[in-house]
């Protein structure tokens, strides 16, 4: 069996394209459903997220599947094949595994090492195995994507940093405060970004969320769409000592907090240390406040230099994580080649066994007259013999470095030890398969 | 001596797998790096139990020997702290300083332990190894504190690059280190309080030469430490001195600790071996 990748992604297909091919709609178990009555494979798994749709199969006949899986892509989405055509990308054997594992790292992805797509793939494997659309190969291989890309996310930083201001901003606060639990929270002000910040915050399970601003409805339309406290604006310099984080997000023209009221407010906290995140522009906040023991003051700038940081910083880390890829997809090939010498490893076994036993069938009439422990001994004797003569034979075509060479060795094998192809079990996985003895029988 | 020597290369060892760990921020190697210091601490764990049976106490009467103590309940402080909080990024620094004063018994000739009536006496044992540990905890605290400083001047500085991605939280490492202090100052008392009753039992022990005089440097500069930590402690709960004061406090705290350790030991202590 040969596995087969066709699939568009954000590097390949414009938007539009992109989201008239997203299973997620009309729901991948009936595309998975669909796709299986074309007959042309005997696995299948369906990845789509809204940068990616990709479709890996295991099948026989590489050329005829390709034409299935498009003809089905088009059919299924009533794109016509010509349009379709010169957006989709096809790999096959170690190209095809490389892909996958590149993507489940996250190294294929717009913002290289974000780390969704791993769960995404985890989620698109689960579909197609709880529908039993997988099978050896397939499982193989995307357990073994998975691990790759915990493999390259533990071993390498390219996961690593924030890449947004807002989820900088949360990093920065846990890197003051550690665990946010049990912190406060103070948005002043009911923009947007203050906002996506202040739900980046509550994801971390902060204690309290306090929101006031210039207009008390806005304070309170926006403390009820995201869950916190409305508080009226003159109570400000009370909600500042008690707040851990402060984010400023209004649209003053002026700084409304002034360095004095900080320095206030740090006495009246006893020098707890105050983490402001001012995302206004014009800023909110004077930057001399910053210089105050204990308050760590970052302006929306100073967060995206944070982030131009972490994204050139994932680039040099790819480097690694490309070396973590090869390692891991030799390892599969390694799997799969051995995987492709087990016939020919079976059929010399039988081969072996049937002269064993035609041997000591034959010897029967003088074996007779031993006692029954000699007898015995004999059967392990002749049986350790064949499987020291097997050993070696053996490793040797689990280890071959590639299907070409599995395929000589096996076909020599053949020819020297007369093996049939009767003997081989229906089992056969190879990369690429000039010598495929047997054909699975489509499920 | 031959098994500090020992000692001393297995605390590179592992010093350099905690240097290693923290650079590479490498999970394999970091759990290398705990192995090693397991085995260099069981080691000295060894030592120190065969040089206990050879003299008959707890081997701690002079500076060097006072400093294979200090290394090993240093060693095990640190991993104590390491294995309960899984924070390893301290480790490069504490084995740096393991390191170097293991060094000194390392490289001295022999501990000459004096086997003598005085040390005998519980009230030694009580003194030298609560001023031990209280040494144990403010190097931790030290640490710690140098660590808060690296860490803090980055995120002020808003450069946020190598001590940042390595370093835990700045309220971790503050929590801890006023813990640190506290436990170190709790037996710093302790050791201070028994040391003078030791002294003050030593004229009627009948051993000569034994009087201890309250203007030896060694008794001085301890006393200037007692005096730094309980600011330390009092500025934390009085004035709000958390965080970077503190740390500072923490970091010149235990520089006293160790001129105390290492040159007041061998050049200018009068009655005071250790």
């Amino acid at each position: 069996m040969q596995l087969l990748l066709v699939g568009v992604s954000h590097r390949t297909a414009p938007i539009e394209l992109r989201e008239r091919l997203d299973f997620s709609a009309r729901g991948v178990d009936r595309a998975l459903t669909a796709l299986s009555g074309s007959g042309a494979h005997h696995e299948a798994t369906i990845v789509s997220t809204c940068n990616r749709v990709e479709l890996y199969v295991g099948c026989d006949d590489v050329d005829a599947a390709r034409l299935a899986i498009q003809r089905f892509l088009s059919e299924f989405h009533g794109i016509p094949g010509d349009q379709l055509g010169p957006h989709l990308y096809s790999k096959t054997g170690p190209e095809a595994v490389t892909h996958l594992y590149r993507v489940a790292a996250g190294l294929d992805s717009l913002v290289m090492g974000e780390p969704q797509i791993l769960g995404q793939v985890k989620d698109a494997f689960g579909v197609a195995s709880q529908l039993g659309c997988t099978g050896p190969l397939l499982n193989k291989l995307f357990h073994s994507a998975f691990a790759a890309g915990k493999r390259v996310r533990s071993e390498t930083g390219l996961a690593e940093g924030a890449v947004s201001v807002s989820y900088a901003a949360v990093e920065l606060a846990r890197k003051i405060f550690g665990n946010l639990a049990g912190r406060t929270v103070l948005v002043v002000g009911a923009g947007e970004m203050g906002k996506l910040t202040a739900i980046h915050m509550q994801s971390q399970g902060i204690d309290r969320l306090i929101i006031t601003s210039r207009t008390a409805a806005h304070a309170t339309a926006l403390a009820q769409s995201i869950g916190g406290s409305a508080m009226p604006w003159d109570a400000l310099n009370r909600a500042l000592v008690e707040a851990d984080i402060l984010i400023t997000a209004t649209g003053a023209s002026a700084p409304i907090i002034s360095r004095a009221l900080v320095g206030q407010t740090m006495k009246a906290r006893r020098q707890r240390p105050l983490f402001i995140i001012d995302i206004a522009v014009p800023r909110d906040v004077d930057a001399s406040a910053g210089d105050l023991e204990q308050v760590f003051l970052y302006n929306v700038d100073d967060l995206q230099a944070v982030v131009q940081e972490n994204i050139s910083k994932r680039g040099s880390e790819a480097a690694d994580a490309e070396k973590i890829i090869t390692q891991e997809v030799a390892r599969f090939i390694g799997w799969l080649n051995s995987r492709g010498a087990v016939p020919t490893i079976v059929a010399l076994r039988h081969r072996f066994e049937a002269i064993r036993q035609s041997e000591l069938r034959r010897l029967e009439p003088k074996l007779a007259s031993l006692p029954p422990e000699a007898r015995a001994r004999v059967d392990e004797i002749t049986r350790l013999i064949m499987e020291k003569l097997l050993i070696n034979p053996t490793e040797q075509l689990k280890s071959a470095p590639d299907p070409d060479t599995v395929a000589a060795y096996s076909d020599a094998l053949r020819r020297l030890f007369g093996l049939s192809g009767d003997e081989t079990p229906d089992e056969t996985l190879t990369t690429a398969g000039p010598t495929r003895t047997a054909k699975k029988p489509a499920p | 001596m031959f098994m500090n020597a020992i000692l001393l290369l297995l605390y590179i060892a592992a010093g350099v797998a905690y240097a290693v760990q923290f650079a590479r921020r490498s999970f394999a190697v970091s759990r290398t790096a705990t192995v090693l210091l397991v085995l260099a601490a069981i080691a000295h764990t060894f030592v120190i139990g065969m040089e206990t049976m050879r003299v008959g106490h707890v081997p701690s009467a002079t500076a060097t020997s006072a400093i294979v103590m200090f290394v090993w309940l240093l060693a095990l402080s640190y991993l104590y702290v390491e294995l309960t909080t899984g924070e390893r990024s301290m480790g490069v620094f504490i084995l740096l300083l393991l390191i170097a004063l293991q060094t000194i018994p390392a490289f001295s000739a022999g501990l000459n332990e004096p086997r003598s009536a005085i040390l005998e006496s519980p009230w030694f044992a009580v003194h030298v190894s609560s001023l031990l540990f209280a040494y144990a905890s403010f190097a931790l605290a030290g640490v710690l504190g140098i660590t808060y400083v690296l860490q803090f001047k980055e995120i002020k500085a808003k450069a946020l690059g190598f001590f940042y991605e390595r370093l835990p939280s700045l309220n971790m490492l503050d929590e801890m280190n006023l813990r640190a202090v506290k436990i170190g100052w709790l037996f710093l008392t302790a050791g201070l309080i028994s040391g003078g009753i030791w002294a003050s039992q030593l004229p009627s022990s009948g051993v000569p030469n034994a009087s201890m005089s309250m203007a030896d440097p060694k008794i001085f500069v301890a006393l200037l430490c007692w005096a730094v930590y309980s600011f330390e402690l009092y500025a934390q709960r009085a004035i709000g001195w958390r965080g970077r004061r503190a740390a500072w406090l923490s970091a010149v705290g235990f520089a006293i600790v160790l001129l105390n350790f290492v040159p007041v030991s061998y050049f200018f202590t009068t009655s005071h071996n250790f």
